[in-house]
């Protein structure tokens, strides 16, 4: 306990020997880790904003639907009204659980739009407008008109695509083609244009009609069924827990999925990202690390008497080896500390004010199917910081092991004589 | 193997130390031999280059011997690792050296107090000894004053009292005076002497100062890493 205590207060006060030194490399790493942790809040919260700019825009967090639909994602393989009300169920039960905000029942179908003066292959996408205002962002997206209402049988939301190719201007008719479930008949109705919208994203805006739901079982003829039923949670954070849950509760008959097997484009293209982002880290740290070894070598060389004084009075190699690492460890602690706070403040700017993307673009960006706000903003997880601090920790101590074994080895007993 | 004369403290069986210098091989000690019992107080005299350091060196197990053995109590020290002879200069060695050598971090009381720190002497214990350790020393008041602040003579008292803090066996001292004027090297002298006769420590220091020749119990002469005599000296009784 004495020697360990004489080892903290030695490693203490020889940082301050050389506190131009030691303000640099502790302010060096901190430097590095503050803009480690920013860099992490971007990332993150450009890849948050991504996952709910998907989720708002048609998908879900979690997504209950017919098992194989996902990976055919036919016509005929729907929910029941049954399925549907099982789900409801089970999502008022886990409501406040796991913060489920809406759930919403949906019917999807490629068709054929056409006009007086064009035809466009569309998605069909029929909803419940009233709980969609609610929990997505297409009503946010509208540029002309308005949105659609559950009164409104015969209205439909196009994209700014199918208004262009179609000719399509609020107010005015257009027909609407479909194979409907369960024969090879095509139906058709006649829909009038309530609102043109823009999403950003391309495939979307070009092929996109937005109905309600009675509507779109009404064309394909799907009864009472649907394709889908959409759970929207208040945090994504929750949406691993609520889709295992619902995985594990409403397994018969229904496929559970969360927004990562929901929307796998996405998931890939954070993954790319992510990794893009942890070798560019990565060569980042490899810099500092350099530095760091270099000073922590030079400490230890330039006091290659002391240490051989040290070993004259008996402080053992182990000790010399601790009192190193312990020194590096101080060093450590500052950096993290001051790198910590750093970081936290770089984070809390980006929170408040965003990093505004559109200095650098001129237009809008879509990445893995959903499209980058232009604003993002910073989202840091204390995960992240802990993970941060505890590498900076661990890359210390590596560091600080060839200079603390240089420190330990000693034999440096003819300095000893030397004025 | 044990030390076969079992009254030394300290025995040096044919001791030679080379260096490889460049393309040249030199010889700092040659076939040294002598023994030190307990309570003596030798000098190592000789010349600048002679070996005495290096001998100093051997004998603490921080340089280790081309050939022959070196024997510290009943221990062969070329059988201890760098661990155990640490430990071994923690439990029965003091060390003084001829600039001062302390730790500049610490204070003369923690510089003074530090093996004994190390070899875990309660708090209390240790401040109280090493507070009447320095008084001792004419250093009441500095206690908490670094390196940096005390004058070259108050550094080697501070070194007195970190070497004999802990009471070791064997204090090795080298050139303990070379620094000193001739005021504070006497009264180091009388230190070092007082120590010698009232707790029987033994010390072996290197010096070619006649003042501290004069004071030693027995000169070992050293000339070009060889012993050229090795005299013993009456000692007037106090």
């Amino acid at each position: 306990m004495n020697s360990l205590k004489i080892i903290l207060i030695i490693a203490w006060r020889n940082l301050w020997r050389n506190k131009r030194r030691t303000l640099l490399t502790a302010g060096t790493v901190s430097l590095g880790l503050g803009l480690l942790l920013v860099f992490l809040g971007i990332g993150d919260g450009s890849h948050r904003q991504m996952i709910e700019g998907a989720v708002r825009l048609g998908a879900a967090h979690v997504a209950v639907q017919a098992p194989g639909y996902q990976a055919r994602g036919g016509i005929e393989q729907t929910l029941s009204a049954a399925h549907v009300e099982r789900v409801s169920s089970w999502a008022q039960s886990h409501a406040e659980q796991l913060g489920i905000t809406e759930v919403l029942s949906r019917a999807f179908a490629s068709g054929l739009a056409s006009s007086a003066d064009g035809a466009a292959g569309v998605r069909v996408i029929g909803l419940q407008p009233d709980l969609e205002t609610e929990a997505s962002a297409f009503d946010e997206k509208l540029v002309q008109g308005k949105f659609l209402t559950a009164a409104e049988k015969n209205g439909a939301v196009i994209g700014e695509g199918v208004a262009r190719k179609l000719e399509l201007e609020p107010g005015e008719k257009f027909v609407l083609m479909a194979q409907a479930s369960g024969s090879a008949e095509i139906q058709s109705l006649l829909l009038r244009v309530a609102g043109i919208m823009r999403t950003g994203l391309e495939d979307f805006d070009q092929a996109t009609v937005l109905i309600t739901l009675p509507t779109a079982q009404q064309l394909l003829r799907l009864e009472n069924s649907v394709h889908q039923v959409a759970i929207m949670l208040d945090r994504l954070d929750d949406s691993e827990e609520a889709a295992q849950l619902a995985k594990q509760d409403l397994a018969s008959g229904m496929e559970v999925l969360s927004w990562l097997e929901l929307m796998p484009e996405l998931r890939d293209f954070i993954k790319i990202d992510d990794g893009g982002s942890y070798v560019f880290n990565s060569l980042f740290f490899v810099i500092i690390a350099f530095l760091v070894a270099n000073t922590l070598l030079m400490s230890v060389l330039e006091r290659r008497r002391e240490f051989a004084l040290l070993d004259a009075l008996g402080f053992t190699p182990t000790r010399r080896f601790i009192l190193v690492i312990v020194e590096a460890s101080w060093i450590a602690f500052l950096a993290v500390a001051a790198g910590t706070a750093l970081g936290y403040a770089g984070h809390l700017y980006f929170y408040h004010k965003g990093l505004p993307l559109d200095l650098f673009y001129s237009s809008e960006v879509s990445a893995g199917g959903t499209v980058i706000d232009p604003i993002i903003y910073s989202y840091l997880a204390w995960t992240r910081i802990a993970g941060a601090a505890g590498l900076v920790f661990a890359l210390t101590f590596l560091l600080a092991l060839l200079p603390a074994w240089r420190g330990a080895k000693g034999q440096d007993a003819h300095l000893l004589g030397q004025i | 193997m044990s030390n076969r004369n079992s009254d030394s403290l300290l025995r040096l069986e044919g001791v030679s130390r080379h260096y490889v210098q460049g393309d040249q091989i030199v010889c700092a000690l040659e076939d040294v031999n002598f023994s030190a019992s307990t309570g003596e107080f030798i000098a190592v005299a000789g010349p600048s280059g002679s070996g005495k350091t290096t001998l100093l060196n051997v004998c603490a197990g921080l340089d280790h011997p081309t050939s022959g053995t070196v024997w510290l109590g009943n221990r062969d020290l070329a059988e201890l690792n760098r661990h155990q002879l640490a430990r071994l200069r923690l439990e029965e060695v003091g060390f003084i050296f001829q600039s001062f050598n302390l730790i500049p971090v610490l204070s003369a009381e923690e510089n003074a107090e530090f093996i004994l720190l190390l070899r875990g002497v309660p708090d209390r214990e240790r401040k109280a000894k090493v507070r009447a350790l320095l008084k001792e020393v004419g250093l009441e008041g500095m206690e908490h004053r670094r390196p940096g602040q005390l004058s070259g003579g108050q550094q080697q008292r501070v070194a007195v009292a970190r070497a004999i803090a802990a009471e070791p066996k064997l204090v090795l001292a080298d050139e303990p005076t070379a620094n000193l004027d001739t005021d504070t090297a006497l009264s180091l002298l009388n230190l070092m002497e007082r120590l010698n006769r009232e707790h029987g420590t033994t010390f072996l220091f290197s010096t070619h100062d006649p003042r501290v020749m004069q004071r030693a119990h027995r000169i070992i002469h050293l000339l070009d890493g060889r012993i050229e005599s090795d005299q013993r000296v009456e000692v007037p009784q106090m």
